[in-house]
């Protein structure tokens, strides 16, 4: 990768988190529109992506965030309250936004239909806004009245200019808020810039168009007489300038690049000196007290962070997965461990000590929090409402809580259809039924993320009309799904949901309905090594909850053996194991052995059958330990020799040949050097399904 | 520009080259005109032209410049332009 090529990747990725925030905060935005502070957040984030896509000659891109960083700016120069339909604008501008970036890296001719409209609504209301006079308000006192007072007080012209300038600083300052600046900058052409094709006028036009408060001083003590006087020098010896902007130090800069540097001077205005006092002897304890209660401004001056490749993190926790081996290596080793001596045995403890905290160490650089995630599904929610015309609430829980970054990018997707599925099909189609069934108009939509036995639970809940099992059976008896004379837990009733091409919905909308939709999320979710859970009560709601390994790298295992190898069993399915008694245990014809567990006949599965091992080990299951587990086809109880223990395993990926046996999911290096497989259970399933009753 | 009688009136959106021919014009005539109108209907497009007004009031201090002597130009383009020119 040239460097060229290295540094435009960083501005897409970087463009890619910009219109990202941007998405989220405009939404924010939008529920609290008197937020200026936010605003001008959105407005930084949109220059900084207008500067990025001109520089590398995104034209299409770069052309709409202009004119819409003009009208951003506009409103946070001005803080004119928002009208509903341009804070509509706004979001659409946004949609823009993220429509043309694609464009523009897929380098697609066509622009989106959208961009046309909007670009021409942005300019409109630059246009409505900057015919209203904003800045050039009229002066409080003449310059007559200011000039005959100076007389009175007998005060030198330079000295009344002088006056004048700091009545204008103060000015400027009583206007000034967040995000702006008051800035005195003196202009001192020579007296060829007319004949370089300078003139003050230029740079007063340039900072009028970026300016709220904009007021310049002619010295024009060194003019001459007619007889001297030549129209094509300058006479103007200097201009003082008062600029209320939001403009950095380095953008004003910019203005002024091709004068000389004795010809422009620009001083940035502090705060008056006074409040500077203020702060300076206030004790040092509450100047802390004050830094830490001043909020994410002054913490984000304190906090440095680096981008970090993460393929590079990956690279760190796999060598921290080998540490981890080698370490289980020595503290399980007998012949170390017969060593007796106690510096040998204390160096292994503290070994295994430093080994767990960089492991944490290392997991925690990979763990982001959901946050960021849940965000973005306020806009879903927001856009999914107004399409369905249903009033909906949401509820954000959890929202702090950490996950794998890897399973971050794949879990947008789901996420949104669990949710447009809520709306669209969990709550009642109008606040009526809702009110006949003594709920709220207002539909409500929970969104939560929590950790439960070692795993992430992300649940989507809604108070809707709750899933009429009656029908989902109805439905899946007639798409062929099920026979009809299966005894079905509701948990398995719910999942028939989840099933490719089923849908109960009568009217397809385009937001959901297609039957397409969450089979996929429930492959995605597995994808993750996650599984989802349905629950519902009619009339009530549904929740669907997503529970997810907190990594993709390391999962939390049960160790079985069975005639003589060691598999692991992900701990996430297995739902109970025990001895069974010999009563229990029962055979039919033709569909092999079950297991009746509270009324409930379990096909019992084998491991030494599945991977034809030694069958002189065979035993009676009564002899073993049945390992029950959870699996997309139903439960299946896992015949193993015996439970050897529980831990979290680094998860190794097989070579291609292994790779083909679906049975495996991959492979861990134990402690003492062992490689163990780890059981892929829902592929189990298939082998034992012929002998399902 | 326009002269009427001792009056004369130039408009405010004169360009640097106009300002070189009012500045050819009134040279020799200064002594003739009692007022200098300044027309404000458009922009200003040089501050040449406010030099040349002070230098002309600089010249002949009796000279009417109603323009000049409010100190202060509001526009949109420029913002807000005071300048002081007594003696």
């Amino acid at each position: 990768m040239t460097k060229q090529e290295q540094v435009k990747a960083i501005f897409i990725e970087e463009a890619g988190e910009i219109i990202e925030k941007l998405d989220i905060d405009i939404i924010r935005f939008e529920e609290n529109c008197g937020d200026f502070n936010l605003l001008n957040e959105i407005f930084r984030g949109v220059h900084t992506l207008k500067g990025n896509a001109n520089a590398f000659g995104f034209t299409r891109l770069g052309e709409f965030v202009h004119h819409f960083e003009d009208v951003l700016d506009h409103y946070r120069n001005t803080q004119e309250s928002i009208e509903d339909h341009n804070l509509e604008l706004f979001v659409g501008s946004v949609d823009v936004i993220k429509e043309v970036m694609n464009c523009e890296l897929d380098a697609i001719a066509t622009l989106p239909q959208s961009y046309d409209g909007c670009l021409e609504k942005i300019k409109n209301l630059i246009s409505i806004k900057k015919n209203k006079p904003s800045f050039t308000q009229e002066p409080q006192e003449s310059a007559a009245e200011l000039k005959d007072l100076a007389l009175e007080f007998g005060l030198s012209c330079v000295e009344q200019q002088q006056n004048s300038i700091e009545r204008s600083i103060k000015d400027a300052q009583a206007k000034q808020s967040e995000g702006l600046s008051v800035y005195k900058i003196d202009l001192t052409l020579d007296s060829d810039c007319y004949k370089r094709g300078f003139d003050y006028l230029l740079f007063l036009n340039m900072l009028a168009q970026k300016a709220l408060l904009l007021e310049s001083f002619f010295n024009m003590e060194g003019i001459v007489e007619i007889e001297s006087f030549k129209s094509g020098e300058n006479y103007i010896g200097k201009v003082s300038v008062v600029v209320l902007t939001s403009l950095s130090r380095s953008e004003a800069d910019e203005f002024f690049e091709f004068l000389f540097d004795h010809e422009y001077e620009i001083n940035l205005i502090t705060p008056p000196v006074v409040e500077v006092m203020e702060a300076v002897v206030k004790p040092s304890l509450e100047v802390a007290k004050a830094a830490a209660d001043s909020g994410a401004s002054n913490s984000m001056s304190s906090k440095s962070t680096i981008r970090i490749d993460t393929f590079k993190l990956d690279e760190l926790f796999d060598s921290v997965g080998e540490l981890v081996i080698a370490q289980n290596f020595i503290a399980q080793n007998d012949k170390i461990r017969s060593i007796d001596d106690e510096s040998i045995n204390r160096t292994i403890e503290t070994l295994s000590k430093i080994t767990k905290r960089i492991q944490d160490r290392v997991m925690s650089l990979r763990m982001v929090a959901i946050k960021d995630t849940f965000d973005k599904m306020k806009r879903v929610v927001r856009d999914t409402s107004k399409k369905t015309l249903k009033e909906v609430h949401l509820i954000v829980q959890g929202e702090d809580t950490e996950i794998d970054k890897t399973m971050i990018d794949s879990l947008s997707d789901p996420l949104i259809h669990i949710i447009r599925n809520a709306i669209d099909h969990g709550l009642e189609s109008d606040a009526d039924e809702r009110i006949r069934v003594g709920k709220n108009t207002n539909g409500t939509v929970t969104l939560k993320a929590f950790h439960k036995s070692g795993n992430i639970v992300i649940s989507v809940s809604d108070d809707g009309r709750g899933i009429n099992k009656e029908r989902v059976l109805a439905k899946a008896i007639e798409r062929g799904v099920i026979s009809g004379d299966e005894n079905l837990s509701d948990s398995q009733i719910f999942s028939l949901i989840m099933q490719p091409g089923f849908s109960t919905a009568e009217a397809i909308s385009d937001l959901s309905g297609r039957g397409v939709g969450l089979d996929v999320v429930k492959t995605s979710i597995e994808k993750l090594r996650g599984k989802i859970e349905i629950d519902s009560k009619e009339g009530e709601g549904t929740t669907f909850s997503m529970v997810l390994p907190l990594t993709l790298a390391i999962i939390d295992g049960m160790l079985v053996r069975t005639a003589g190898e060691i598999y692991i069993i992900p701990t996430l399915s297995v739902v109970e194991s025990f001895r069974p008694e010999k009563e229990i245990v029962h055979v039919f014809k033709e569909k092999g052995e079950f297991v009746s567990l509270r009324g409930q006949y379990i096909p019992v599965m084998r491991l030494s059958d599945v991977f034809n091992l030694d069958a002189a080990k065979r035993i009676e299951p009564w002899e073993g330990i049945l390992v029950c587990v959870e699996t997309e086809g139903g439960r299946i109880a896992i015949l193993v020799d015996e439970l050897v223990g529980r831990q979290q395993v680094v998860i190794k990926t097989l070579g291609k040949t292994l790779a083909m046996l679906k049975e495996i999911s991959g492979g861990a290096i134990l402690g003492n050097g062992d490689i163990a497989l780890i059981l892929n259970v829902d592929e189990l399933r298939p082998l034992v399904e012929v002998a399902h009753v | 520009m326009e002269f009427n009688g001792d009056i004369l009136t130039i408009d405010m959106s004169i360009s640097m080259e106009e300002v070189a021919e009012f500045e050819e014009f009134v040279r020799p005539r200064i002594d003739y005109i009692e007022t200098i109108e300044v027309e404000e209907e458009g922009a200003l497009r040089s501050s040449a032209l406010i030099s040349l007004l002070v230098s002309l009031k600089r010249t002949k201090p009796e000279l009417k410049i109603p323009f000049l002597e409010k100190g202060v130009l509001v526009s949109q383009k420029y913002g807000t332009i005071h300048w002081i020119c007594h003696d």
